[in-house]
């Protein structure tokens, strides 16, 4: 075996005896690192797990989605007063504007749905085909309603999981016939499962059909083609603002507004909206996890003053080494490691720790928190840094020691 | 001995002089020259303060010589680097200290191993030659006993088996039985005798006649300077001022 490999095994050795030797010592210094790193590990188990709440809860609403809804008409001058109206042919517009795939106007409103003895209210969503797009559900099973049921507004609805729990207990409600008010309606399809909304909402507790259905069947707004607002998808989040600007430009032409007038509709850019609330998201994780990598700082902070301690109480130890033999490698390596060691058990079992105490805190709360191996890459890391950090003065000072000097010292 | 092996130790003009801090220099070897050939017995002796530690410390690799040159074993050391001395100090010298220089917290055998550590030798033959080296100064039994639970004198044969582990051509001792009473210093400088029999080549400094006499070959320093290298029998203490 090679020589130098021989000596710095011997070299680890030595440092794992001097470790052990000061018992108390050691454990409260490694305390700091564990205290440390399972705060940064926690930290960060909370920041993912918020942000995969936010994106859960975003997963309802499709990508690079415009929300076009109306706007207070002005009157001399001032805002207020009465709503402009939207309707079905701003939609019909849209739909012909360059990288738009996808245009849903909607109207939406609560019913009582009924099923056998059954009742329940919920919203009621009446769009195009499109929706499913621009809302993103997917069907669990059955099938969403297609332009046929548009063209002939055919009586059929898709429902969310929460109306099949209700109404069906979790039986298959696919081909089955429910009433909203006096008209039946066929289950044509039932929605996977979305979970909460932003606003904490159940996104499952929700009827859609067609719009043309809605109109002849149940009619509901006062004014004719009167929608709440229209979403729109663009293929690309590149063309985002192109597309908002091409569709103000189609619907001031719509809409016969004058050159001076101001826009009577408002274009909301979502993915803008979600990019903000991510971020947030992200920027509490790293608040999160800095401030309890101070603590990780400070018990590194403590690891320094140990191996200085360590040094100069064991200055006639590195003058008695160094007189027999040991060469200045050997000696940095022994205080480095000693750092090292310490800080990579701390790091372990702060790890473990944290990630422990991480489940517990989630299975209480009812959360589910992630284990990312960017929390072992993390711990890992920080063992390496911080033990090089605050070993490498004091081991640079052991190393420097005249041995002469060092060995005069009582 | 049949080819004239090269001198263990050979010094030519040696000068040594202490810088300090505020400027001063304290000029302590003036210029010395010596020989040591292998097996030899020498005692080095000289008043408190004339430089017979200082001419140790370079002898041992510790310190570096302000001018001259020094060899050991043909070998120039006086320009090594000090990863080169650490390994000269590892391997050619074995080195014995007044105040014996033990690990405290370590066992017995622990720190006769230290050496051959360094050496990079397996742990297996660093067991095999440390109870030897144990078993040389009369210590075998001992082997997990603290320095702390054994005598000075037992200390001091720790000392001399650490250094004998790595076989060393020299062996060098700074007043081994300084901190010792007659009757240990006695044991101590039979062990030095015995290891000399056996072909090493052993300096001794000391201060006491009664020590000195152990050696055949007597040099006396002076104000940094070699007053007397000769016969410890014809050595008269006092004639040589
Ligand atoms: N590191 C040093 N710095 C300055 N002066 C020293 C140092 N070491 C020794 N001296 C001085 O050098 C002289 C010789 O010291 P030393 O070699 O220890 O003498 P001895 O061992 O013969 O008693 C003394 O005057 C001592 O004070
Ligand atoms: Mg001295």
């Amino acid at each position: 075996m090679d020589r130098r490999i021989v000596i710095a095994r011997a070299v680890a050795s030595e440092a794992w005896i001097s470790i052990k030797a000061n018992k108390l010592r050691s454990f409260l210094t490694t305390l700091g690192i564990i205290i440390g790193v399972c705060a940064v590990v926690i930290m960060v188990a909370a920041g993912q797990t918020v942000q995969n709440m936010i994106n859960q809860q975003l997963s309802g609403i499709g990508a690079n989605l415009l929300i076009i809804r109306p706007e207070f008409t002005t009157q001399g001058g001032l805002r207020g007063g009465t709503q402009s109206i939207i309707r079905t042919n701003d939609a019909d517009a849209i739909r012909n504007v360059r990288n738009i795939i996808a245009v849903s106007p909607m109207v939406m409103t609560t019913r009582q749905i009924a099923y056998k003895s059954q009742n329940f209210a919920t919203q009621l969503i009446a769009s195009t085909t499109d929706v499913a797009k621009t809302g993103n559900y997917e069907i669990e099973s059955g099938r969403f309603f297609d332009e046929r049921d548009m063209r002939g507004a055919v009586p059929v609805v898709v429902i969310g999981s929460t109306i099949q729990q209700e109404l069906f207990h979790g039986a298959d409600p696919v081909g089955e016939v429910i009433r909203i008010g006096n008209v039946p309606f066929t289950v044509k399809g039932l929605l996977k499962t979305k979970g909460q909304g932003i606003g904490g909402q159940d996104q499952d507790a929700v009827v859609l059909m067609p719009i043309t259905t809605f109109r002849r069947r149940i009619f509901g707004t006062r004014i004719p083609n009167r929608v709440q607002m229209i979403m729109a998808q663009v293929s690309d989040e590149r063309f985002i603002e192109e597309a908002k600007l091409q569709i103000e430009v189609v619907l001031r032409e719509t809409r016969r507004l004058k050159p001076d007038a101001e826009n009577d509709f408002i274009i909301d850019n979502m993915t803008e909206m979600l990019n903000t609330i991510r971020s947030v998201g992200l920027y509490l994780s790293v608040l999160l996890a800095s401030i309890a990598g101070i603590s990780l700082v400070v018990g590194s902070i403590g690891i320094m003053n140990m191996m200085l301690v360590s040094v100069s109480e064991r200055t006639r130890e590195i003058g008695i080494r160094k007189a027999i033999g040991a060469k200045n490698s050997s000696i940095l390596m022994q205080f480095l490691l000693e750092s090292i060691l310490i800080s990579f058990i701390g790091s372990m079992v702060g790890m473990v720790l944290g990630i422990g105490l991480g489940q517990i805190a989630g299975a209480v709360m009812g959360y589910a928190v992630p284990i990312s191996y960017m929390t072992v890459l993390l711990a890992v890391a920080v063992a390496i840094v911080v033990g090089v950090a605050a070993g490498i003065v004091p081991a640079m000072k052991a190393t420097r020691l005249d041995p002469i000097e060092a060995l005069r010292y009582q | 001995m049949s080819a004239k092996l090269p001198p263990v130790i050979k010094i030519a003009s040696l000068h040594k002089t202490y810088y300090m801090d505020g400027g001063q220099n304290y000029p302590v070897l003036h210029g010395l020259d010596l020989k040591i050939e292998a097996g030899e017995f020498v005692a080095i002796m000289g008043p408190s303060g004339s430089g017979k530690s200082t001419l140790m410390n370079i002898l041992g690799c510790l310190d570096k010589p302000t001018r001259g040159e020094y060899y050991i074993d043909g070998v120039l050391v006086s320009k090594m680097n000090q990863d080169e001395l650490a390994d000269v100090r590892n391997q050619k010298i074995g080195f014995v200290f007044q105040g014996f220089n033990l690990l405290m917290q370590r066992s017995i055998i622990d720190n006769t191993k230290i050496p051959m550590m360094y050496l990079g030798l397996t742990g297996a033959e660093q067991d095999e030659r440390a109870m030897k080296a144990l078993a040389h100064v009369k210590l075998t039994g001992f082997e997990t006993r603290l320095p702390t639970q054994i005598s000075g004198g037992m200390q001091q044969r720790v000392a001399i088996a650490r250094a004998l582990v790595n076989s060393p051509s020299l062996l060098l001792a700074d007043e081994p039985t300084g901190n010792l009473d007659s009757k240990t210093s006695d044991e101590v400088m039979k062990i030095f005798t015995d290891l000399n029999r056996e072909g090493k080549t052993v300096v001794v400094i000391t201060h006491e006649p009664d020590v000195a006499r152990y050696a055949k070959r007597l040099v006396y320093i002076k104000d940094g300077l070699i007053k007397y290298d000769g016969d410890v029998k014809k050595f008269k203490a006092g004639a040589n001022g």
